[in-house]
């Protein structure tokens, strides 16, 4: 696979641990990316956030496992999840096959967006990061 | 990867197609569509896998049937030429030092196909033990290709390139026949449960990869019409877990005899002296204190190797193999318990990332044998 086989949308902010934030207001939605899906492949499983609780920038969100491998999802902000993508749990599928739309995790109301905006990249930024990743 | 790994001849079409890996040495495909459709094909259709990193040693002489009988648990006398079956080597203690598929090519002429991570453990093993006997042991691994046809189809598939009736092979039987245009030594054995066959191509080292190359080719143009896969060792893993088949390395090893992992069968204990035969023994007077089960997830969650298995609030256990099913789509696991434990339908946990999640002993296979594997009701 090769770089320009990855959708990454201008719009988006990403993490280096390879989530995506798109902002809509005082919240933010985050997933992961197209380049997290296709390197886990088959999306079985997914253990989602509690609705209500507060996380810190980097702390665990959730995990996905595919039929080999459990990754963990690290939360791209810091907030308060207000929402979390139940269907996820019936059709981890989505995870792959629309990472940005209908595979979107949680909602958090972000606390300090501007901070956490230091450690996350731009969609050009974060493509370097995965060519270095692919050499 | 370093730079000793190796490589079978199909290398150039597995860095086309796969996402590879390196396991035991070689690079190897972990997939090419997916673990998921690749399983399928196998349950339902048939899959083609390179299994070339796998261990081969011949074994020729006068000797051969009494050295094997001694150095291996099966009964080699009751192996008829052109018959295989499953065996494994055990250390003094009764511990596996590993499992296999011996063939017996001639009266005196067997072949051994045993685990790539033990290749090189296993072949001195053999010469080690081989000394007082009168006995050729010679590893041919880098002069053969092998190949697994797997699946309901196979037979079908491999008919339209083999020169020989393959339905006069009963499982567990051999042939030498010419598939396309080499030279090749069929049995009808597997590790995935299904029906299928096992492909050597002789006289086929990896310098000269053409015979192999084009054997592989063919076999995925014959299996065209069925829905043939090429599959990976992701899919090889599920299946054999699936299937209730051990992993060398996780679910057996040199600490666990075939009492425990529930492959007795294997060891014939009325055989005359094979190496371990006396531990086994004594575990049997004893009373063998813990066993394999399967484990079939009642909740959400995925059982992976060495997760704790625990009943009414006790630790009882530990998981040595663990997936996600594809046929049952669910969380199976391998997992050895106390014996008083050891109840199909018993009820246990298992503990994954410090939550316990519900799960139930079940028998092997974890699939419906009427449905699905070699006995089903077509």
């Amino acid at each position: 696979m090769r770089t320009l086989d990855y959708n990454l949308p201008d719009e988006l902010y990403y993490s280096k641990e390879h989530e995506w934030v798109r902002l809509e207001g005082k919240a933010a939605v985050v997933g992961i990316t197209d380049y997290a899906q296709k390197q886990l492949h088959e999306i079985v499983y997914i253990e989602l956030p509690k609705r209500g609780s507060a996380i810190r920038q980097l702390q665990t969100l959730g995990t996905v496992e595919s039929v080999k491998s459990v990754s963990d999802v690290f939360s791209p902000v810091s907030g308060e999840v207000v929402e979390v993508n139940a269907e996820l749990a019936e059709s981890p599928e989505l995870l792959n096959q629309d990472p940005y739309g209908g595979g979107w995790i949680a909602k958090i109301n972000l606390t300090d967006f501007k901070k956490d905006s230091q450690n996350l990249l731009s969609a050009k930024q974060y493509t370097e990061l995965i060519k270095t990743l692919e050499e | 990867m370093s730079q000793t790994t190796q490589k079978t001849h199909l290398y150039e079409f597995h860095v086309k197609n796969a996402k590879m890996t390196e396991f035991a040495g070689f690079h190897m495909p972990i997939w090419y569509k997916g673990i998921i459709p690749e399983h399928t094909a196998v349950r339902t259709k048939v899959g083609i896998f390179d299994i070339t990193h796998m261990g081969r040693t011949m074994i020729t002489g006068a000797e051969s049937e009494a050295f094997l009988n001694h150095v291996t648990t099966n009964d080699v006398s009751a192996l008829t030429p052109l018959s295989a079956h499953y065996s494994t080597m055990l250390n003094q203690n009764g511990g596996i030092k590993d499992d296999f598929v011996l063939s017996r090519l001639e009266q005196e002429k067997f072949l051994i196909v045993y685990n790539a991570a033990n290749r090189k453990k296993d072949y001195e093993w053999l010469v080690q033990q081989s000394k007082t006997f009168n006995v050729k042991v010679e590893d041919v691994s880098e002069n053969i290709a092998m190949f697994a046809v797997q699946g309901p189809k196979t037979q079908t598939t491999l008919q339209k390139v083999a020169d020989t009736d393959l339905s006069k092979i009963e499982r567990f039987k051999c042939a030498f026949t010419k598939l396309v245009d080499t030279q090749a030594f069929l049995s009808r054995t597997g590790y995935t449960g299904e029906d299928g066959f096992e492909v050597f191509i002789l006289n086929t080292p990896n310098t000269n990869p053409v015979n192999a190359i084009e054997a592989w080719n063919a076999i995925l143009k014959a299996g065209t019409d069925e829905g043939i896969e090429p599959c990976g060792l992701g899919a090889r893993d599920t299946l054999r877990l699936e299937a209730g088949m051990c992993l060398y390395g996780n679910d057996i090893d040199e600490t666990t005899t075939p009492l425990e992992a529930g492959i007795g069968f294997v060891a014939k204990l009325k055989k005359d002296s094979f190496i371990g035969k006396d531990a086994l023994l004594k575990q049997k007077a004893e009373g063998i204190k813990r066993r394999r089960v399967g484990l079939r997830m009642l909740e959400k969650g995925i059982p992976r190797p060495q997760q704790e298995v625990w009943k009414q609030g006790e630790r009882i256990g530990q998981t040595t193999s663990g997936t996600f099913s594809p046929i049952l789509e669910c969380g199976i696991a391998m997992a050895y318990v106390p014996t008083e434990h050891a109840n199909e339908g018993d009820k246990v946990e298992v503990k994954i990332r410090d939550k316990l999640i519900k799960a139930e002993i079940v028998r092997f296979p974890f699939y419906d044998q009427t449905q699905y594997g070699h006995g089903r009701k077509t």
